[in-house]
């Protein structure tokens, strides 16, 4: 099945120790590679403020995961960890290859567009670079 | 340059018909036939509007990043409202990325849905 691209992020409590959250996020990348998906990239942002209160809490520890899987059912599994451990406040599951793969078309289309009609700043490049030569 | 075509968009709605009524001072009445050259007199309303250029146009943005709150802030109203294209000046496009992306940010509380006072 085709791979897709996704975006995991969690809030921890802002007072789990940061060891508790390692674990957690271990026991993560253990399910997803279960399933013959990747864990792209672990980032932890660390505390911050949230926009609003979530649980009574104003601060929250974030993790942000990007995953690649062809399995939409590792999903179901994470968040129901997610859901499950109890210093976990809130998560978001967000699916961003369709969007990745509509950026990588309009850089393609841009780059392609820029390549055969160069702009005003481009033609005088060569010319530059000619002066040069004949220069040399 | 961007700043300055955002800077007077981050008043309420209620600050532009305002400009409507208290725009002209009483005394721009006066000289009747005197030293006003000659020139394209539009009724009441003379104020040149800037136009306004989309900002993810000109920086060539082709992926709006739910992740960075910083960027999104600044379209949205300071209760947490999306503000309006027309108030921005962002194209339709990226007006249909940008909403998207601030729901998203909104779920994981990176942006406020309604921020509280």
């Amino acid at each position: 099945m085709e791979e897709r691209m996704y975006d995991l992020i969690f809030i921890c409590r802002p007072d789990t120790p940061e060891a508790e959250i390692d674990k957690l996020i271990a026991t993560l990348t253990h399910a997803v590679e279960e399933k013959q998906s990747k864990v792209e990239k672990v980032e932890k942002w660390g505390t911050r403020r949230l926009a609003y209160r979530v649980k009574k809490l104003r601060e929250g520890f974030y993790v942000y995961m990007v995953l690649r899987s062809g399995h939409g059912e590792l999903f179901k599994e994470l968040e129901r960890r997610l859901r499950v451990n109890d210093a976990v406040v809130k998560y978001l599951t967000v699916r961003l290859d369709e969007e990745i793969k509509r950026q990588e078309k309009l850089s393609k289309r841009r780059e392609k567009r820029n390549a055969r009609r160069p702009r005003k700043t481009a033609p005088a490049a060569p010319g530059a670079e000619q002066a040069a030569t004949a220069a040399g | 340059m961007a700043d300055e075509t955002h800077a007077p968009q981050q008043h309420s709605p209620s600050h532009h018909s305002s400009s409507h009524s208290g725009g002209r001072p009483p005394g721009g009445l006066g000289g009747p036939g005197g030293s006003r050259p000659p020139g394209p007199r539009r009724g009441k309303r003379n104020y040149v509007r800037k136009k306004k250029v989309c900002r993810f146009c000109v920086d060539k943005v082709d992926l709006i990043d739910y992740k960075k709150p910083e960027i999104l802030q600044s379209f949205v109203q300071e209760r947490g409202k999306i503000l309006p294209r027309r108030m921005t000046g962002t194209c339709a496009r990226h007006q249909r990325w940008l909403t998207v992306a601030i729901k998203r940010a909104q779920n994981i509380a990176l942006l406020p849905f309604a921020s509280e006072l």
